[in-house]
């Protein structure tokens, strides 16, 4: 075999320029798919990375379950609740529950009852500002209120409500019809259809108004849980977060919750849609720079069918040496090999060349299309472009560049499998008599 | 006899026209013996020296080489035989031009160890069948290393006057330089048989004659058996015995007068 490797060697350094080229042109194909699979890769690490930092992947939500068809709801229950809490690797639980107020002034108030371990849930947010949490809800301090960081603002300008002050408002009770979450404090006026919607008075009073979030909790007024449910009289939380003691098992506590007949979500989700999004447009981008690689494979075969003509005196001299068929087909073969090789080894080395200049000159155009700033479009809502900034939007990983080379590699081998059992099958004396 | 022939013949079709290269050649040459074969162009004397050499098949008759009867339609069989039974000389040289003196006597020695370890594997595998094959490949079951290889080809070489520019490339050297590493690369797998054809023809008559001599020499001293075919009476003279081969029949001492 060694033997067979020193000749093929040998037989492409006669015709050094004839190689390189062949080469080249197999190492750009290579490199075209590396390129584009890199930029594919590098662009979900970097969206899969925004997700991780801006969201809390040991915790998974759990929302009512609808069964598929039926339309038949399954409610979180407090025996749910224990079952979920109850589940391995579950840290704890924070249920919460919607409701909606309207002031003497119809101002209408999105309105959250949640437990303390609400707050632990949402890492980031939920900070105060000024005054202080209320504590478990039962009691003296039951009509507490602490003001997300919009309302506040909306309630001290339209109210000329502070910290401290108390407010009587009133709670709006539907039938069955119109229950469920109260979330959209202004959507529920129209569907009282289901009968009349009766209200309830109640006083509240301000202990505490919150830093600004930037989510859906600047628009909330947090209640305790307890009260929240006293008050809008449902037997059913609204919601839950789950927290998982680790990340990795934030799929199996979902999957069990989902056995319970809830419905769960995790960040794990919106990753997996990155992964399978980039996927497909890799795969498909990939596919056309793949052409590149026919082409290239198309080389090899036109060369070695030269090669062939060109040697079949030599072929011919080789059988009457003793060479046998398959002899003849390894030799062949042997050079597609180190062609495949060193196409594969530039390839790769084409390929990082490429990563580079994708970064060095598509980033900026890149950025500005996804918008840079981070807080508005559509790559905005993932902080896409501002994360483009900092990191890389090539990522060139070992797999990649194996998989490139492996191409050349089989490429070469493939295209030049007919041209070298044409060679085989050669008649020794007719290719002997060839000039 | 180490080659026999019996009602060889071997019919060419030239458009609709049948030609006959050879017409019912029965030859024998005894093992040790240094045979030329004579006639004009397209007698048919190069297509008996192909079929003797398993290159070509011929239509009708049967070969025996060596006291087996060659099996054209088995390709392995005669691949075996070109390796470890024949060794060619050419008239035109015919050597790998990218490869040094050595290396081309070293080119068929890569066949040959390759294929004995498979030989072995195959012939265990499929029992019986091809004998011929399988007594080859243990008769020499050492594997020979490279450098064991190299060396072998520089005795060789030595061995046809060859010793000194062994590492030089056949565009380097001279026409009966070049012809001398041929013998040597025949001379290779050890074969009992060395087939040449028209080995002096591209070469003047003092270089002819050089090498006639060693080929001479090989069947004098090592008892290689030698065929050798030419259009040059002179040089036929000088070899044990001469066959006449016209219009692909062996014609029995036309010759005769003016070879004495």
């Amino acid at each position: 075999m060694k033997d067979l490797f020193a000749l093929a060697c040998r037989q492409l350094g006669r015709k050094k320029l004839r190689v390189f080229l062949i080469v080249l042109g197999i190492a750009i194909g290579v490199a075209a798919v590396i390129g584009v699979t890199s930029l594919g890769e590098g662009i979900r690490v970097q969206a899969v990375e925004q997700i991780k930092a801006s969201h809390d992947l040991t915790t998974v939500a759990v929302s009512a379950g609808v069964e598929q068809g039926t339309g038949s709801v399954t409610l979180i229950t407090d025996s749910k609740l224990k079952a979920i809490e109850a589940e391995k690797h579950v840290l704890f639980v924070a249920p919460f529950v919607k409701d909606a107020f309207v002031t003497q002034n119809n101002t209408y108030l999105a309105v959250t009852g949640v437990s303390p371990d609400y707050r632990r849930v949402q890492g980031h947010g939920l900070e105060l500002a000024e005054g202080r949490w209320f504590d478990k809800g039962e009691g003296e301090g039951s009509n507490e209120v602490v003001l997300g960081y919009g309302v506040a603002k909306r309630l001290a300008l339209v109210e000329g409500l502070e910290v401290g002050d108390e407010f009587a408002v009133k709670i709006r009770l539907y039938d069955e019809y119109g229950g469920g979450t109260g979330g959209e404090g202004q959507g529920q006026e129209g569907q009282g259809w289901g009968g009349h919607p009766k209200d309830k008075p109640a006083v509240f009073k301000i202990v505490g108004r919150l830093k600004s979030s930037a989510d859906e909790h600047d628009n909330q007024v947090f209640v305790a849980i307890a009260r929240a449910k006293e008050l809008d009289e449902k037997e059913a939380y609204d919601g839950v977060f789950v927290k998982v003691d680790d990340p990795a098992f934030a799929g199996s506590v979902r999957a069990r919750v989902e056995g319970l007949g809830l419905s769960a979500h995790s960040a794990q989700d919106v990753i997996d849609e990155v992964n399978r999004l980039m996927l497909a447009v890799t795969v498909v981008l990939g596919f056309f720079s793949g052409i590149s690689l026919v082409v290239g494979a198309l080389m090899v075969v036109n060369t070695m069918i030269i090669s062939v003509y060109e040697r079949t005196k030599e072929i011919g001299l080789s059988k009457a040496l003793g060479a046998s068929d398959s002899d003849i087909l390894k030799m062949f073969l042997a050079e597609c090999v180190i062609i495949g090789v060193l196409g594969g080894i530039l390839g790769d080395l084409l390929g990082l060349c490429f990563a580079w200049l994708i970064d060095a000159v598509g980033k900026p155009f890149l950025v500005s299309a996804l918008g840079g700033g981070g807080g508005a479009g559509g790559g905005g809502e993932l902080g896409l472009g501002a994360g483009l900034q900092a990191g890389s939007i090539t990522a060139v990983t070992p797999e990649i560049l194996a998989v490139g080379f492996a191409f050349s590699l089989v490429l070469s081998v493939v295209s030049g499998l007919y041209p070298a059992r044409r060679a085989a099958r050669l008649n020794p004396l007719d290719a002997l008599r060839q000039i | 006899m180490i080659i026999e022939t019996r009602g060889l013949r071997k019919y060419y079709w030239l458009g609709r026209e049948k030609v006959a290269a050879l017409d019912g050649v029965n030859l024998g040459v005894e093992a040790g013996e240094f045979v030329s074969i004579v006639g004009p162009s397209g007698s048919g004397k190069s297509t008996l020296l192909n079929v003797l050499g398993c290159l070509d098949a011929p239509t009708g008759g049967a070969v025996f080489l060596d006291g087996e009867q060659v099996d054209y339609k088995n390709k392995r069989s005669l691949v075996a035989l070109r390796r470890k039974v024949v060794g060619f000389v050419f008239q035109t040289f015919n050597l790998l031009p990218t490869l040094n003196a050595v290396e081309n006597v070293v080119y068929p020695m890569i066949f040959n160890t390759r294929e004995k370890k498979k030989g072995e594997g195959r012939g265990k595998r499929k029992g019986e069948g091809r004998s011929e094959s399988r007594s080859e490949g243990r008769s020499e079951s050492r594997s020979e290393s490279r450098s064991e290889r190299r060396a072998k080809a520089r005795r060789l070489l030595e061995r046809v006057g060859l010793g000194s520019r062994v590492e030089h490339l056949p565009s380097e050297l001279s026409g009966g330089e070049q012809q001398r590493i041929a013998v040597a690369r025949a001379l290779a797998n050890d074969p009992k048989i060395i087939l040449a054809d028209e080995p002096t023809g591209n070469l003047d008559s003092r270089t002819g004659a050089k090498i006639l001599e060693l080929l001479k020499r090989l069947n004098d001293e090592e008892g290689k058996t030698v065929v050798m075919v030419t259009h040059d009476l002179e040089s036929a003279k000088r070899t044990g015995k001469v066959v006449e081969i016209l219009d692909g029949r062996i014609s029995d001492g036309r010759l005769d007068g003016r070879l004495q």
